[in-house]
């Protein structure tokens, strides 16, 4: 490693930054794996999770920040390049309209995981990567075909880095808690009068958040975090909770990759939560089986305990079985993707318990909207 | 290259795994199935399985099990 590119990775580990994208792995040990490796490198700029529209953010008002760090990461060019967007999406469009090297990434939700970019850049099919070891070494896929060095990065983690370059680890690590520094983008969008990015950091109000986007309505009843990675937040526990892990990780959520959807408080959660679990399913890559098979029978399994009237053994029985495909789709992915799912659903089983007894009963809070048997 | 025994782990490859099950016959220690056949790793950190791992690695007809570098 040369000695400026030493000073960078020491600047970063002083500045405690971590991945933007959602991982929030420490960006000082990826960016000297890119170093040591002479690896390529991929900007994630794709939005990948539900709600999220940060990257963009980053895209259409910091690009010039980020190219002259992915300038100086590629050692003046010797290295290749590659854009990740969304195909036809306003990121693509405005990368491509600069003439930067786009990846057209398809539309699917898993398609802009890390190793899933990796393998689209390298193989051009946009499906993860079982990784026996880190791509930044140059592994090996499940054929064992040799994928060479590749580092990934989110968009804002690399406009972090140019600030950091700018004013210092200092400035950066004193912004924020402890634990989560520097500043952050958050991507709020849902039952809001005025969707938006916000730039904040950890340790903020939550309610302070939801005022750059005209305030948390009266009526909203619920908060999605992190997307179908995430965990819901019931809104009247808003009023005490700021943004960061020690507020949201008691409720199963987290910062995640920053974003913040409000439900709909006049739609049944529980037709929102059945379209969102058939949508998961139908996401996955098909590669795992666990996946594969597990997601459209968690979705079936879904149904049967919140459609149906169940006497109170068979709801027992469908309960205990949904709790155990969702401890069946822990840990067994090449990727996390199932894994973010079964939180997700483990944390609406529960902030939606009453809501689901009352569907057993024959009536639904709601009103309106019934979650119909497919 | 390998570190101690005691910190060994077995890893399934999620998408070379084909669910032949083969593993849960022949390390029945180490593995049970789901209801579509796929493995359900019992122990990651081998210890005292050493064997069934080796065996169950070996006759992976996906070449699906493995054993990572504990370093």
């Amino acid at each position: 490693m040369r000695a400026h590119e030493q000073a960078l990775v020491h600047a970063l580990h002083a500045a405690r930054l971590t991945g933007r994208g959602g991982a929030g792995f420490p960006t000082s040990i990826k960016v000297a794996a890119l170093f040591d490796n002479e690896a390529d490198l991929i900007v994630n700029a794709c939005d990948g999770e539900r709600g999220a529209a940060k990257d963009a953010w980053v895209i259409e008002y910091h690009l010039r920040e980020v190219a002259e760090v992915v300038e100086l990461l590629c050692a003046g060019g010797s290295r290749t390049v590659w854009w990740a967007a969304h195909r036809g999406s306003s990121t693509a469009g405005r990368l491509a309209e600069v003439g930067l090297p786009l990846l057209e990434v398809p539309h699917r939700y898993v398609s802009s995981e890390g190793s899933a970019l990796v393998n689209l850049a390298r193989t051009g099919v946009a499906k993860p990567l079982e990784l026996r070891q880190p791509t930044a070494d140059g592994g090996r896929d499940s054929r064992g075909r040799r994928i060479e060095p590749t580092v990934v990065f989110n968009a804002e983690t690399l406009w972090r880095i140019a600030q950091i370059m700018q004013y210092g680890p200092a400035w950066f690590a004193a912004q924020g808690t402890d634990e989560e520094p520097g500043p952050r983008l958050v991507s709020l969008s849902g039952y809001l009068s005025h969707p938006t990015v916000c730039q904040t950091q950890t340790g903020v109000p939550l309610s302070e958040l939801f005022a750059t986007a005209g305030g948390l309505p009266s009526d909203a009843q619920m908060i999605l975090i992190g997307g179908l990675g995430g965990g819901f937040v019931p809104a009247i526990h808003v009023p005490g909770l700021a943004w960061g892990r020690q507020w949201l990780a008691p409720l199963g959520a987290g910062v995640g990759s920053g974003v913040v959807e409000v439900l709909d408080p006049r739609l049944c959660p529980l037709v929102f939560m059945g379209q969102l679990i058939d949508y998961a399913a139908g996401e996955s890559a098909g590669q795992c089986g666990p996946c594969m098979f597990g997601l459209p029978a968690l979705a079936d399994q879904w149904y049967r305990l919140v459609v149906q009237r169940n006497s109170p053994e068979e709801f027992e029985h469908l309960w205990h079985g949904v709790q155990q495909r969702l401890d069946l789709l822990r840990g067994r992915g090449a990727c996390h993707y199932p894994d973010g799912v079964s939180g997700w659903v483990r944390s609406g089983l529960s902030v939606f318990a009453e809501h689901i007894h009352a569907h057993n009963q024959g009536f639904c809070p709601t009103g309106g909207h019934q979650p119909a048997r497919r | 290259m390998a570190g101690s025994p005691a910190q060994q782990r077995i890893k399934v490859d999620r998408i070379a795994c084909t669910a032949h099950g083969f593993c849960a016959q022949v390390a029945a220690d180490l593995f049970d199935l789901d209801d579509f056949g796929y493995p359900i790793v019992r122990h990651e950190h081998v210890g005292r399985h050493m064997s069934s791992a080796k065996r169950a690695v070996k006759l992976c007809p996906a070449r699906a099990l493995y054993l990572p570098s504990t370093e």
